[in-house]
């Protein structure tokens, strides 16, 4: 009588969902699956009123660094160490200027380079990174566990020891000073990190809805484009915003394949304000180091919509 | 069921377009750029017949406006003659430079340090200066000989700079203490007169920062005393007594009151000019090179002085030398050593380079250049050339090219003198480490 | 019968007629396997090669066999750089990934203002690796730093944690769990995914928060928390950036915060000893690959799947 438990077997988990499940078809079940807004917390106001505080609180904590740097690109280059406040005594805005136009290029141009290397990245890294997790979490073929060992061991290196090898094989290819070697690996989903991230989103999603798909005469590739991504819609999200953010952050292999400062990206543009044998502008680096965060906050202020995006009910005809 | 073919075919010929968008973006981006990609080194020539040269060097944002100035000069000079930029940080400077001649893409004009050009000349990587074509007449034989290694000339100093003391006359007024006599302070009174100004001076600012961080002080100290750091060959000239000397100093000034705890010490060490114990008003003195006293005095916003290194006249003779600043060499697998030696050329010897950049890059080596922008000299950069203008007759002769593995040694001082400062270490234990590490760092 | 009787029943037949699916897999995986041919592989085995020579960068590599590997063991900054990360990573880890765990919670729960909370912890993660960050926590943890002005208040007297050998490692396993808001988004993605509804029936069945918490949230939440597990520790193990910023690349002050990978980098790039380097990547990497194995076994008892 009673069904297989298809989740985990906690002793009174079980029970209670099992009655749950018996009750209602599957259908109803998927249907009921809620695009919900959490509840909103029905306590005492003043419980609330506390836990906002607390986390106001907190993030202040949190945001005190980024508060001292954007107070400080305020300052004139030369006062900041020498009055390390919060407030600025004195204003100036010429940080900002000077940090824009400082170099060979209006800051504009690597917040350019940048974008279209992050953009190229976020891109592959869906599509080729999505691709290969469907593979190792719903397909069935030979050696799977060694390739799946394989893919994550190419994380375990540190990037030091392969970046010469690296630019040989790149320089071969006459790909160097392009923005190639920082795109096309991200194509070809080498980014093992997001294979990995959507692999344990993939095996969290219930295979009775692969099965229903499989029933109604899908194939993988429909089942991967109608069922799979749309309910992963929070990993995808995720793999994103993190290509994102770590691409427009990332420093060492941005400074060692693009040579000729045309190609320069944020980064390296930033760590050119700075020079331990002479002297450094930290009140424009600064500035553009606040200018380079925008889009970032931006783009994640965006996304976030995505990623609170629940399971939604479009992917189950 | 067979849905999956069309699909697998509009995903395909989707990932194809990006892939091409991508190689395209790829194609375009470089082309925006100047043929600059890999190969450099076969010279690339641009549609025109141009001859391309690469130029690498590091600085902060100032210096590469100003180095653009100067290309852009040059090739105004040397129609036919295109030079690419490559500028980086310090920090990142060494790594690409390795990794671009790991994958066969050495720059043409390379600046290089003196820390790390006997690495680079001893392994072939740069070539013989003198088979080529550079006019160095006008350059003191002793500056010249300051990038020979092993007798072979592989790097030509843009100009000099000296390891000295600098001082914050102000903050010594305020504290009623009188500015020492350079001309004849030893060690000890160094000590003292830290001491008495962290006292007189109140909470908060001290008498120097610690001065042991630096291999540069050490060779000083070897040299008043007849020894020098390395010798011609390579080995240490210096013996385990002075080098113990020279951490006890830093033990001196602690226990005495001079620095500040160790670890703010490692702070103050560790936030540049900028943030350094003079740069925050936190202090009266510290030892830096020459061509920091600009950024020094920016940083305090008080008019700075340099004063010679204790010890000068304490012992058997002076010690402090002129250090090249930097060092321009030229690439031993270049396709242009003509072109690169003539930049060379212009970049020592034009009077209008020396004129835009001033004293950036050091006191220009050549002598005629070197007075012809006196008069433009301001501030820190007059009272520079001042200095070493004194300094002339009293230094004798320069130290040899450290040897292989030299830039090792920068951290074997920086962890022992830490060490020692926070009494983990004697100074004779550091100074028997030191020996021992930095033989071990330069046999390479 | 409820529908998923129905289809327990045919998935056996249904899976007779898919034998492996070998030619998908072929296809979904393409690209992994051109990237892995093509572009990892070379640079990989590059590396292990190297790790077999003496390689200076500037010359040809020359074969010395074990050397390396000898020297590396008799090496006390090697042990020094592996006590380093050791500490680093089993204390900073489980902080960073309790924190994100528990503001994920937190925020998780409609509450007014969320995507503002969310959107201010996260930012901490974007300047993670920034030039400035050396400055910042300087500026927190040095000598007269916000941390010292605090206590003072307090009336005690604190030290320049930031360059102190005892405490300089300290600041920057904070550093890293600052940084929480890279797991913590993930850990909220998956908290999507469990269904309200199954804490509606919890609670109807009168299972209190707590219990909810053990036997909903965990079980379900479980693969994306053995996911930041693994991943944050193959991460931690590489640290580098915070590491040569904030000690100015030293490792210092007195080797307390050499991370493994900091002195790979300085005996590779610094010391032209790329060879020595290589062959401590991959020791490396055959810790952190046992270390992955062992969680993967471990993962047997306490993670759960939906097949």
């Amino acid at each position: 009588m009673t069904d297989t438990p298809v989740r985990p077997d906690s002793p009174t988990a079980t029970t209670d969902r099992q009655r749950v499940r018996e009750q209602r078809p599957l259908s109803e079940l998927a249907a009921e699956i809620p695009d919900t807004p959490r509840k909103r917390k029905v306590g005492p106001r003043a419980r609330r009123i506390l836990k906002h505080v607390l986390l106001i609180g907190f993030g202040l904590v949190m945001l005190y660094p980024l508060l001292w740097m954007l107070s400080s690109s305020f300052k004139p280059n030369e006062i900041i160490f020498r009055e390390p406040g919060l407030i600025p005594t004195e204003l100036d805005l010429t940080n900002y200027s000077q940090g824009w136009f400082a170099l060979l290029h209006p800051f504009h141009h690597y917040l350019l380079n940048s974008a279209i290397v992050v953009l190229g990245s976020v891109l592959g890294n869906l599509i080729s990174c999505s691709m290969a997790a469907y593979a190792f979490a719903r397909l069935k073929f030979r050696g799977r566990p060694l390739w799946f060992a394989i893919m994550l061991m190419t994380i375990m290196l540190p990037i030091h020891v392969i970046i010469v090898p690296q630019y040989i094989l790149f320089s071969s290819l006459e790909w160097i000073n392009t923005f190639l070697p920082l795109i096309v690996p991200k194509l070809l989903a080498t980014d093992a990190f997001f294979i990995f991230l959507m692999v344990q989103f993939f095996r969290g999603l219930p295979k009775e809805l692969d099965e229903a798909a499989r029933l109604d005469g899908c194939g993988h590739g429909r089942i991967f484009l109608r069922i799979m991504l749309p309910l992963s819609l929070p990993a995808l999200a995720t793999t994103a915003i993190f290509t994102f953010i770590w691409t427009w952050n990332d420093f060492f292999s941005q400074l060692i394949f693009l040579t000729d400062p045309e190609m320069y990206t944020v980064p390296i543009a930033l760590r050119t304000f700075i020079d331990s044998t002479s002297a450094s502008s930290w009140g424009p680096l600064f500035a553009m180091s606040i200018v380079s965060l925008v889009p970032i906050f931006f783009i994640f202020l965006f996304g976030q919509k995505y990623l609170v995006k629940g399971i939604a009910t479009t992917g189950i005809k | 069921m067979r849905a999956t073919t069309t699909r697998g075919r509009k995903r395909a010929a989707f990932i194809a377009l990006t892939a091409a968008g991508a190689l395209a973006l790829g194609a375009c981006s470089g082309d925006s750029g100047g043929p600059g990609g890999g190969g450099d080194d076969d010279g690339g020539s641009s549609e025109s017949g141009d001859v391309e040269i690469r130029f690498s060097w590091w600085g902060s944002d100032d210096r590469h406006q100003t180095t653009q100035e100067i290309i852009a000069l040059f090739e105004e000079k040397n129609p036919g003659i295109t030079v690419v930029p490559d500028y980086t940080d310090w920090g990142g400077y060494w790594d690409k430079l390795a990794t671009t001649v790991a994958g066969g893409d050495t720059p043409d004009v390379i600046t290089h340090e003196e820390r790390f050009i006997a690495d680079y000349a001893n392994r072939g990587v740069i070539a013989d200066l003198e088979s080529l074509d550079i006019d160095t007449a006008e350059i003191p034989e002793s500056i010249v000989d300051s990038g020979r290694v092993d007798g072979t000339l592989y790097g030509l100093a843009t100009g000099v700079n000296a390891y000295a003391m600098v001082a914050d006359p102000q903050i010594f007024e305020e504290a009623g203490v009188e500015m020492p006599d350079d001309t004849s302070w030893t060690w000890d009174d160094f000590v003292q007169v830290s001491a008495d100004l962290s006292e007189a001076a109140g909470d908060g600012v001290w008498g120097t920062q610690d001065i042991g961080f630096n291999e540069a002080g050490l060779n000083i100290l070897a040299r008043q005393k007849g020894q020098t750091l390395y010798n011609e060959d390579g080995s240490l000239g210096v013996d385990q007594e002075t080098v113990a000397e020279f951490f006890q100093i830093g033990v001196d000034l602690q226990e005495a009151g001079g620095t500040p705890d160790a670890s703010r010490t490692i702070e103050f060490q560790n936030a540049g000019p900028e943030g350094s114990l003079l740069g925050t008003n936190a202090g009266g003195m510290g030892i830096w090179w020459s061509n920091q006293l600009g950024a020094l005095s920016d940083a305090s916003g008080h008019e700075l002085e340099l004063l010679r290194v204790p010890g000068e006249s304490e012992y058997e003779r002076t010690g402090m030398y002129f250090k090249p600043a930097m060092f321009y060499a030229v690439s031993a697998t270049t396709e242009h050593p003509e072109e690169s030696a003539a930049f060379v050329d212009f970049l020592l010897n034009d009077p209008e380079v020396a004129q835009m950049q001033l004293t950036d890059r050091g006191l220009p080596s050549n002598l005629t250049v070197r007075e012809s922008i006196t008069d433009q000299l301001a501030d820190a950069d007059a009272r520079v050339a001042d200095f070493m203008a004194d300094l002339e007759d009293e230094i004798v002769d320069g130290p040899p090219v450290p040897p292989n593995g030299a830039g090792d040694v920068q951290d074997i001082m920086i962890n022992l003198n830490s060490e020692v400062l926070f009494g983990s270490m004697t100074p004779d234990e550091a100074a028997e480490a030191f020996l021992t590490q930095v033989a071990d760092a330069t046999e390479g | 019968m409820s529908v998923i009787q129905e289809v327990a029943k045919t998935r056996g037949a249904s899976r007779e007629t898919r034998k492996g699916d070998g030619k998908a897999a072929a296809i979904f995986l393409a690209p992994w396997f051109i990237g892995l041919g093509l572009i990892t592989a070379f640079p990989l085995l590059a590396s292990l090669y190297l790790s077999f020579t003496d390689y200076s960068l500037l010359e040809a590599p020359n074969w010395i066999g074990l050397e390396n590997y000898t020297e590396m063991f008799a090496d006390p900054r090697w042990t020094k750089s592996l006590a380093v990360t050791f500490q680093y990573v089993f204390i900073s880890v489980p902080l960073q990934l309790a924190a994100a765990l528990g503001l994920a919670m937190v925020l998780d729960r409609g509450l007014r203002g969320l995507a503002f909370y969310r959107s201010v912890y996260y930012l901490p993660s974007l300047l993670g690796s920034s030039v400035a960050i050396a400055l910042l926590w300087r500026q927190v943890f040095g000598a007269d730093g916000l941390v010292n002005q605090v206590l003072a208040y307090f009336g005690i007297e604190g030290v320049g944690w930031v360059s102190h050998p005892d405490y300089a490692l300290g600041t920057l396993m904070i550093l890293n769990v600052w940084t929480f808001g890279a797991p913590m988004i993930i850990f909220l993605a998956g908290l999507r995914q469990i269904p309200t509804m199954y804490y509606e029936a919890a609670s109807i069945d009168g299972a209190s928060k707590l219990r909810q918490f053990f036997n909903i949230t965990i079980p379900l939440l479980s693969p994306i928390i053995f996911f930041n597990l693994v991943l944050q520790l193959i991460g931690a193990f590489q640290t580098f950036t915070q590491a040569y910023i904030v000690s100015n690349g030293t490792g210092g002050p007195i080797d307390s915060t050499l991370f493994y990978t900091l002195y790979l980098y300085n005996e590779g790039f610094g010391s032209y000893n790329m060879g020595y380097a290589s062959a401590m990547a991959w020791f490396l990497l055959l810790i952190v690959a046992g270390l992955t194995a062992v969680n993967f076994f471990a993962s047997k008892f306490w993670v759960f799947y939906d097949d």
